[in-house]
């Protein structure tokens, strides 16, 4: 049936009109409803809009008048069901004088459905996809007549492309805005030194991202051992003001050009003082699937969207009572497979389900997140595995240096052994010779001739002792292990200084009250290594100090433990140049000293199976610490 | 001192002139008769014109070396005793010092090797 020609032409221009003066979509929905209400004499009007994924659509209630303030919100209906369902799938309109009487019929106390009597439905088609549905409703009982019903079609079919195109372009601002909103959190958590900064303002960016704030974002992180997840982070700022305070203190760029450095100024110490953030602390899961949705979220790798809480078995007692809503939702921390931990968010206030447009944000905030905390892990493994490698390679260099050490002065050894060997050899002889005569006949002149026969032969034993420590040094000589005990080995070589302790003024304390009992080591070989620590803290106090000596069992976490003797003076310490060099062969800070003690030393120890350790306390003291094993070599070393 | 040891021929192979004097003396003064050889060759002309009763021998020498001497000895000689001298402890670990019948570690102090002879020896 042809309408009035009058009102067509009404309606179009009022249509024009509404698209040539807005694009917002719910301007034009009430605009749409004031022409219906203009137009038709009617109770009652309301606009559904079709939301939802293409598999599960719904209608929702968008726009109304007739109906009780704050109802509109409320109505959610599948698709298909009730009389409007039926109307959206169909695209079919519906006049039905007796609507409550039609087995379509879905009651909605919201509305107060039952003050109405008759309804007009007619569904909102653009290109054959249903956009939505218009009903308009009367108290009393009437009858539609074709004209009216004529004439709410004409208004969807006019109205429809402008709410598409309204729909297209708030859908599109909607991705502007998200990718600038992206934008900027990129920005301000790539200026942010630290893993826990970012991940703070990540968790910021949700709850703003939710567009009007108000919301709560956690963030759970599953434990080195993967079987915990652990509140870490909470955030939920107890006000819109406070929620937009944050935004324009820790995201929005513009005070960056007014304070050059302003992340200096910034800390999260406001944040840390939430409760939330404090009660969240507390809070933790076992990383089990089946045993809570926070779990699930991971091992499906998958959100979990929850509307109704209490009616999953998966959403613990615990997390009902810590986060108080029904609807929440839960992201994964996922990157490169391995599992980081998850974000809940929720509408704290509202307690409704988070908006899907949003959650497609969230869910890139979350991918962000996952990479801001693999990166970091990736970084933290890439320096790990440079300063392995900076040790490895130290550790080259020194056994080259040592190497090359070995093969010169095994050279240089034989070179000197041999005329050490005569010069030593015809010294004894002359010593030999000169005692004789002296006895036989003594005049003054020959005692001092066998004096200086003595000097030769003593220097001539100190150097092949040189010598034969040179000779050790690279050749790692295997220790011969014998039983000895500590103690015994610690008084004897301070016999061997009891001059020069007593010159300098030096206390010895000793204490052998953790006596590790008898050992396997090679006593020369240990007391070279006593005779040469103890020379040193001898020499670092020329002023007096005390030298402390004990010795201990050393219990490590495998249950393998080892006796130590710590050798600790009280000398100043060594500077940290020095320190940095005193493992190194030849180098010395004294005018007489080869450098090879502490290497020695330290060759000595690791033949032993056992370990140097020298810590320097500069100003202070040095401290050594030797450290032999209770076994070697399979030869058990306890008693 | 002497009498036990007058008789018997000890050969001193070492490259070092001063070294072979040292031990000519020292040994000497034991009452052993000592022969001197400065290299392999020498050492191997000696024992045929004369033979010792037993050889020093250092095992570090110009031309022919101490333990590839050694096995020439021993396989010409089996019954001749060879003490090894060297200034190294580190040929203890070589396999073919083994056919010797001492091994000592040079030394100004002589009295190791002097037991040595006289064990090997069997005083």
């Amino acid at each position: 049936m042809e309408i009035p020609t009058k009102i067509g032409l009404e309606i179009l221009s009022e249509v024009g009109r509404i698209s040539n003066s807005t694009m917002e979509v719910d301007t034009i929905l009430i605009r749409t409803i004031d022409i219906i209400k203009n137009k038709l004499n009617i109770d009652a009007c309301a606009l559904y809009l079709v939301e939802g994924s293409p598999a599960t659509p719904r209608l929702i209630l968008k726009a109304s008048s007739g109906f009780p303030a704050d109802s509109a919100s409320k109505i959610d209906l599948p698709w298909g069901k009730g009389i409007t369902g039926w109307v959206a799938q169909h695209k079919l309109p519906q006049a039905l004088s007796e609507a409550m009487q039609d087995p379509r019929f879905i009651y909605f106390p919201e509305i107060e459905e039952e003050r109405f009597q008759s309804m007009l439905s007619v569904p909102m088609v653009y290109q054959d996809d249903c956009l939505g549905v218009i009903n308009v409703h009367s108290i009393q009982n009437r009858f539609f007549d074709p004209m009216e019903v004529t004439l709410l079609k004409t208004i969807c079919e006019q109205i429809v492309g402008c709410i598409r195109n309204a729909l297209e372009f708030e859908k599109s601002q909607l991705m502007l805005r998200q990718q600038t909103f992206l934008y900027e959190i990129s920005q301000a958590v790539q200026a942010e030194p630290t893993l826990e900064k970012r991940l703070w303002l990540l968790l910021i960016g949700i709850i703003l991202g939710e567009g009007k704030g108000c919301h709560r974002a956690a963030l759970f992180m599953l434990d080195d051992h993967q079987t915990r997840l652990k509140g870490t982070i909470g955030v939920g700022p107890d006000t819109d003001q406070e929620a937009q305070a944050l935004w324009t203190d820790w995201v929005t760029p513009e005070q960056q050009e007014e304070f050059p450095h302003p992340h200096e100024k910034k800390t999260f110490a406001g944040l840390r003082k939430s409760a939330f953030h404090r009660a969240i602390q507390d809070i933790e899961f076992p990383y089990l699937q089946g045993n809570n949705v926070l779990a699930d979220a991971l091992f499906l790798e998958t959100p979990q969207i929850v509307d109704t809480a209490d009616e999953l078995s998966n959403v613990p007692e615990e997390l009902k009572r810590f986060t108080g809503v029904k609807a929440f939702v839960v992201l994964p921390l996922i990157a490169h497979d391995i599992p980081f931990g998850v974000i809940l968010i929720d509408n704290r206030f509202t307690d409704t389900p988070i908006r899907s447009t949003n959650l497609q944000l969230f869910i890139r905030l979350a991918t962000q997140a996952s990479w801001v905390i693999e990166n970091l892990r990736l970084f933290t493994k890439l320096i790990e595995s440079n300063r392995e490698l900076l040790t490895t390679k130290e550790q080259l260099i020194q056994s080259e240096k040592l190497a090359a050490l070995g093969e010169l002065s095994a050279e240089v050894a034989h070179e000197i052994k041999n005329p050490l060997v005569s010069i030593g050899g015809f010294a004894r002889r002359l010593q030999g010779k000169l005692s004789r005569l002296k006895n036989s006949a003594p005049p003054p002149d020959l005692a001092s001739l066998s004096q200086y026969a003595d000097i030769i032969v003593s220097e001539v034993e100190g150097l092949e002792e040189l010598l034969k420590n040179i000779l050790l040094l690279p050749k790692g000589n295997k220790p011969s292990l014998r039983l000895g005990h500590l103690p015994a080995l610690i008084h004897q070589v301070l016999d061997c200084f009891e001059m020069e302790l007593r010159e300098a003024s030096i206390k010895v304390h000793l204490d052998f009250e953790k006596d590790p009992g008898p050992l396997s080591f090679d006593e020369e070989q240990i007391k070279q290594v006593l005779i040469n620590v103890v020379f040193n803290a001898i020499e670092s106090m020329p002023q007096g100090g005390v030298l402390d000596i004990h010795t201990s069992i050393q219990e490590s976490g495998e249950g393998t433990s080892g006796a130590m003797i710590v050798v600790k003076d009280n000398g100043g310490g060594i500077d940290q140049e020095t320190f940095q060099n005193i493992f190194n062969p030849f180098f010395t800070t004294k005018d007489t000293g080869t450098g090879l003690g502490l290497s020695i030393c330290r060759r000595i120890m690791e033949n032993h199976g056992g370990k140097i350790l020298v810590k320097n306390n500069v100003n202070q003291g040095v401290t050594v610490q030797l450290v032999l094993p209770l076994q070697i070599g399979g030869l058990s070393n306890k008693t | 001192m002497g009498s036990e040891t007058a008789q018997k021929k000890i050969l001193v192979v070492d490259d070092e002139t001063n070294i072979r004097l040292l031990y000519k003396e020292e040994l000497e003064d034991e009452g052993y008769k000592v022969l001197l050889a400065e290299n392999a060759e020498e050492a191997r002309q000696q024992i045929e014109k004369e033979p010792p009763d037993l050889v020093t021998l250092d095992i570090k020498m110009p031309g022919m070396d101490g333990l590839e001497f050694l096995n020439q000895v021993k396989k010409k000689y089996p019954d001749l005793p060879v003490i090894l001298c060297s200034a190294y402890g580190s040929y203890k670990q070589d396999f073919r010092v083994w056919s010797s019948d001492a091994y000592v570690v040079k030394s100004a102090d002589l009295r190791e090797l002097k037991l040595m002879i006289r064990e090997v020896l069997g005083f």
